[in-house]
């Protein structure tokens, strides 16, 4: 068949064409790349319902945890447009991606909020939106002297009481160097200590859930984890206590990037600036016990106690080599699954 | 000599209609097929051929078998794929032999309730495998249904390790590929006029002489149905080995979606695909191959 232009199609076609930009201009959907379950409900709770919906945007869900979230984003790199109007993503996840070349830089003057910003959750090509610390969680039914620290966490000693999470093997490694006099540059002094752990019975669950219930059954005694998981799990009923470890606490940061190719650049900015927004940020602190990223956030005293961290132990908060973790991660993953995990 | 002509050309008319027809029937699943399985398989081999760099995380474009060498000469893989290669062999003969007492009596069964036995049988099937795994989770745990009950009774005073090790694992893929091996086996037992087997007993042959010369040859496509259907699934199982099979216990499938996902690096995830796909294949060819012959014998 010969395919014709006649004077009928070049009229639709033309007429398809002047009502495309139209289209994109009405444009009030976002499409959100999260991790489902509380985070994704609390997204819709906290900033979405209240701050974007009454100005008309139309907010749609991806979830999925970030690896396959990510995997989607490169390979959807090529593409004019992409499918996604911006992801939550770890920091160092979004320092990975914007190695990767896939991550729009952001434009902060769009911002109204970034005024209030904590100036170190000031990615260029993302924004914090959370953060945590990784500190040392113990039942203290089971361990009559408290940890001090993840020297005396990630112990032999503590043997098949000890849980460790498959999934954090960063932070796990992270923490066994800091453990064993490395640094944040530089994990491998504690590679020898994880191996003792494993041979003296440590038991390694495949989520953070997984784990939580092994606390629960009191299959085990102590671990490490997010301080705002903690909280979550305190909240929920489990009997443990937590301790920000001497050697330093390593941060969790969770925020938000725009793929180069959103579709609603206009609407990944109207939803950064609504996730900056204080409410939205004391609501995910008293729900989710993260600590806020911007500076006029109040939260109580009680809640802060809880989920924050002193004076004393901000001194100890270390942000991560992000620059270090991504060049490595691939070394890191195999080291945990042929040498540790063997 | 013009009538035979006559009478031919109405033939060949009639078989090229008939072509059009097969082609027509044909075509739309084939095209769907090329699209949606050949063209990205095509893609996955060329990626497979990439190298890929660890410290960026990317995919470099080449033309190298460096991927395949990797997974052969790496014991830590080469485990990997004897390991799940064990587990389906050991899974499929488990199916068969619990499958074949089951489906016979579900052929045989003169009961009026033998829709219900069938439906019975098809019903774990309505629940994705996640599901079942998640219902297998809380009777494998240590304060499951499974240990609280030993430990209730007093039989056992620590409870038993079966979450997250390989006998979860061997559990969980028989309850999945069951059904499929008793369906295939009922419906050609189904097929097996009931008089050979009268007829053998008849002559003096013993119960197990009749299902070794009668029945077993009689159900051969059946069994190689179920067999082949049996383990190709468990030879690809992910949700069962991810979810029952914990951190340390590795299969094919889960570690294909690691370097896809976890370490974004496709050119290996690509290959290990590919090794998959092949081994699977070579197993199934040649399980088929013996079967055949020995049975012809």
């Amino acid at each position: 068949m010969v395919f014709m232009i006649n004077r009928r199609n070049a009229l639709g076609g033309a007429a398809a064409l002047a009502a495309f930009p139209a289209a994109a201009q009405d444009n009030k959907r976002i499409v959100v790349g999260t991790w489902g379950g509380d985070y994704s409900r609390l997204l819709a709770k906290n900033i979405e319902t209240p701050l974007l919906a009454p100005k008309g945007w139309d907010v749609v869900k991806d979830e999925a945890n970030d690896p396959p979230r990510r995997a989607k984003m490169l390979a959807e790199k090529s593409l004019r447009r992409g499918t996604s109007d911006i992801q939550g993503l770890s920091a160092a996840n979004m320092f990975e991606m914007n190695e990767q070349g896939v991550l729009e830089q952001i434009d902060y003057s769009k911002l109204a909020n970034a005024k209030n910003l904590i100036p170190a959750m000031k990615y260029p090509y993302g924004v914090g939106h959370i953060y945590s610390g990784k500190v040392v969680l113990y039942n203290p039914k089971l361990m009559s002297t408290p940890p001090t620290g993840f020297a005396d966490t990630l112990d032999p000693k503590n043997g098949d009481k000890l849980g460790i999470i498959d999934i954090q093997y960063q932070y796990t490694l992270l923490a066994a160097g800091l453990a064993s006099g490395g640094s944040m540059s530089n994990v491998d002094p504690g590679k020898e200590r994880l191996v003792a752990c494993k041979k003296a019975g440590a038991r390694i669950y495949p989520s953070n859930e997984a784990f939580a219930q092994a606390l629960k059954t009191e299959e085990i005694a102590c671990g490490i984890m997010w301080k705002a998981r903690a909280v979550q799990w305190q909240n929920a009923g489990i009997a443990i206590e937590t301790v920000a470890p001497k050697e330093g606490v390593p941060m969790y940061v969770s925020g938000f990037a725009m793929p180069k190719n959103a579709p609603n650049k206009a609407g990944a900015y109207a939803y950064l600036d609504a996730m900056m927004e204080a409410s939205a940020q004391e609501g995910f602190a008293i729900d989710m016990g993260y600590n806020p990223t911007v500076t006029n956030a109040q939260v109580k005293p009680d809640v802060q106690k809880r989920i924050g961290f002193t004076d004393e132990e901000k001194q100890r908060l270390r942000d991560l080599d992000y620059g270090y973790m991504a060049k490595n991660d691939a070394a890191f993953q195999d080291w945990w699954n042929k040498s540790f995990k063997a | 000599m013009t009538d035979t002509a006559i009478a031919h050309g109405a033939v060949v008319e009639r078989r090229r209609g008939e072509g059009w027809t097969a082609s027509a029937l044909v075509g739309p699943a084939t095209i769907f097929i090329a699209l949606c399985l050949l063209a990205p398989l095509v893609m996955l081999f060329r990626y497979s051929l990439n190298e890929f760099v660890p410290s960026k995380k990317m995919m470099v474009e080449a033309v190298t078998v460096a991927n395949y060498v990797k997974f052969f000469t790496d014991p830590y893989y080469t485990t990997i794929l004897w390991t799940t290669v064990r587990i389906a062999v050991l899974v499929t003969t488990a199916c068969l032999v619990l499958g074949f007492p089951l489906a016979y009596v579900v052929a045989r069964t003169q009961s009026r309730f033998k829709n219900l036995l069938i439906i019975s049988i098809v019903l774990p099937l309505f629940v994705g495998n996640s599901v079942r795994a998640a219902g297998w989770m809380t009777v494998f745990g240590a304060k499951g249904f499974v240990n609280a009950s030993l430990m209730g009774l007093g039989l056992i005073d620590k409870p038993l390790e079966i979450m997250f090790t390989e006998k979860a694992v061997v559990i969980g893929i028989i309850a999945v590929n069951l059904p499929f091996m008793v369906l295939s086996l009922q419906s050609v037992i189904e097929g097996i006029d009931r008089s050979v087997e009268e007829a053998a007993f008849s002559l003096g042959a013993p119960p197990a002489t009749m299902f070794f010369r009668v029945l077993w040859p009689l159900a051969m496509p059946g069994i190689l149905a179920g067999t082949i259907l049996t383990f190709i699934l468990a030879m690809n199982a992910y949700a069962t080995p991810f979810l029952l099979g914990g951190p340390l216990f590795k299969m094919m499938a889960p570690l294909i979606y690691n370097e896809f996902t976890q370490k974004t690096n496709w050119p290996f995830g690509g290959a290990i695909a590919f090794i998959l796909m092949t081994v699977t294949l070579l197993l199934t060819v040649a399980a088929n191959l013996i079967i055949q012959r020995r049975s012809a014998r």
